[in-house]
């Protein structure tokens, strides 16, 4: 309990600030710096391997993702600041509206979580992946090709704007 | 207070790194600290014995490496700063330290501070996992590996805050090269420890190290090196291992006559000293595990030196492997980044992702003779084929040099 009180005004300020900060680096960085708290949570009650494949995801893919993707489309960034517009807040919370209803409503009507006794054993690492490919592998290989999908369009892109270049100097 | 007589665990040479922990242990428990202190101090002293050791050699390595280059390039190499330069570490240390600290003007100085931080802590983290000798394994962690390369995510964020905190062309530049690199890199350097984890069962370090237990016909090593998939993915581990850890010939992100020193140019003085111990230390611990997942570990290479403490062979073999690094970068030149990207993306993962079949394979087959048969060609065969590729069509263009052939 104590790790969750002291963890999560510390995720939702640096979620707060990952929305606020004016420069899109700063907010990328607050937002890696919250997921990478987030992972500390899952180390702290006991997930182990989720904290660490959180870790190794969010702050080791996602994050340089976004950061790299900044500095390649704008490569002027400096002291470059997001314009602030009404209409970007309307867009905003129609995007995270719905998403905080469905989990309002999870929370409230859902059945209560039934926490295994305090001696039971944890979860090995070996059951884990046992579970992963046996009962969710349909989960496993959607994601699998979804992944894929999102790939070969990334490449398919990047194709694209590679071809009518020409590398000939003008003289 | 009654001063307990604690008598002082005994211990061998075996056990000589744990020294400091049980020294400490054993003075807490003589003034009679309470439990959670002397846990607390045991530790404390078992993660300053690791951090201590591997310091001490990255003073060494600073020595060695530019004695090694010296002597490949036909220099004397630093022979100043007492006997053969040995006190050069200290005169560098010192230097280092007393150097003025220098912020830009256009620097964020929070994430400028905190970058050469977060590029130091998770070499340390990853070096805590390893198993160093029989009896010296600092955290036995059940993930080991994985932590291991969760830690080491962290360092390409750092690199790009150093860069880009810096508010300057050439960091950025440098920042934006290393980042691709290591993402790039990193790819084949996990698909190829895959194979490891498969045929052992295991993430957790110290059983990858005893799987390698043993000895084949009496005197070849049981090392999964000498397996045809541990035999491919060790050599794309090594590598990849050499761009991980930003060495020449894949030295691109801070190519001195091409852009400074990359993400570290607008550092200075103690800073810029945190960045290098963090490539050292990194470069220990890259190398270090991957003598643990192919080259077993602390075993000892031959039947007859079982005496030998173990963690002897695992240091034995880190400096076998730092040295073929020195002699790497003395004698190639540094790719171009097109070709190092094609390297990665077009030659090494494809084949990195080769052995995992390979080495599902090998255990299938109950790692006999029918294993050989079935494996070596499975890897021999796309790899003729691959090369035979990369030389002929997917081979960089040969640059054409617009104003000066015209």
């Amino acid at each position: 309990m104590i790790p969750l009180l002291i963890l999560s005004p510390l995720i939702l300020l640096a979620a707060l600030g990952a929305v606020w900060k004016a420069r899109p680096v700063h907010a990328a960085l607050l937002l890696a710096l919250s997921l990478a708290l987030v992972a500390v949570l899952y180390l702290t009650i006991g997930a182990d391997f989720i904290g660490l494949v959180q870790f190794m995801v969010y702050v080791g893919a996602v994050a340089i993702l976004i950061v790299f993707s900044l500095l390649i489309t704008r490569p002027s960034d400096e002291a470059e600041e997001i314009q602030r517009r009404p209409r970007s807040m309307v867009t905003g919370l129609i995007c995270t509206l719905p998403v905080l209803a469905v989990l309002l409503i999870a929370l409230v009507k859902g059945d209560p979580l039934t926490l295994p006794a305090a001696d039971a054993p944890p979860l090995s690492i070996a059951r884990l992946g046992e579970l992963l490919f046996t009962t969710h592998a349909p989960a496993v290989l959607a994601v699998g090709v979804l992944l894929t999908a999102v790939m070969i369009g990334a490449a398919l892109f990047a194709r694209d704007i590679e071809k009518p270049k020409s590398n000939q100097p003008e003289k | 207070m009654i001063f307990a007589t604690v008598p002082f665990p005994s211990f061998t040479l075996e056990s000589l790194p744990q020294l400091p922990k049980l020294l400490v242990e054993w003075l807490l428990t003589l003034v009679g600290a309470p439990d959670w202190l002397v846990i607390i101090g045991g530790t404390a002293a078992m993660a300053g014995t690791v951090v201590g050791v591997f310091l001490s050699a990255f003073a060494l390595l600073s020595l060695v490496e530019r004695k090694t280059l010296a002597r490949i390039q036909n220099r004397l190499g630093p022979n100043r700063a007492g006997w053969f330069g040995i006190l050069q570490p200290v005169a560098d240390g010192i230097k280092m330290l007393t150097k003025e600290d220098i912020v830009p003007t256009k620097a964020e100085w929070l994430l400028h501070l905190a970058a050469p931080i977060l590029i130091v802590v998770p070499s340390i983290l990853a070096l805590g996992v390893m198993p160093l000798g029989r009896e010296w394994v600092p955290v036995n962690m059940e993930l080991g590996l994985l932590f291991f390369f969760s830690v080491g995510a962290l360092t390409e964020l750092s690199v790009f805050m150093a860069g880009w905190a810096s508010g300057s062309k050439f960091p950025m530049l440098g920042a934006m090269r290393a980042i691709s690199q290591m993402v790039s890199y990193e790819l084949p350097l996990i698909i190829s420890a895959l194979g490891v984890i498969m045929v052992t069962g295991s993430l957790r370090l110290s059983d990858i190290v005893a799987h390698q237990e043993g000895f084949n016909f009496g005197i070849i090593p049981n090392w999964n090196l000498f397996t045809p998939w541990g035999f491919a993915a060790g050599l794309i581990f090594y590598i990849a291992s050499i761009a991980e850890a930003n060495r020449c010939p894949f030295d691109l992100p801070e190519g001195e006559s091409e852009i400074v020193a990359g993400h570290m140019t607008e550092y200075s003085g103690f800073k810029y000293a945190l960045f290098f111990m963090g490539e050292y230390l990194g470069l220990f611990a890259i190398a270090g595990l991957g003598v643990t997942l192919f080259l077993g570990g602390w075993q000892a290479p031959l039947p007859f030196l079982g005496w030998v403490p173990t963690w002897i062979w695992f240091f034995a073999k880190l400096a076998v492997i730092i040295m073929s690094y020195l002699w790497i970068r003395g004698t190639f030149p540094r790719v171009r980044i097109d070709q190092l990207m094609r390297f990665a993306w077009l030659c090494l993962i494809p084949m990195a992702l080769l052995t995992i079949p390979a080495a599902a394979l090998w255990v299938f087959t109950g790692k006999g003779i029918v294993s050989w048969v079935v494996t070596v060609p499975l890897l021999m065969i796309p790899w003729v084929i691959l090369t035979i590729l990369f030389n002929r069509r997917l081979a960089p263009a040969t640059r054409t040099y617009t104003f000066a052939d015209s």
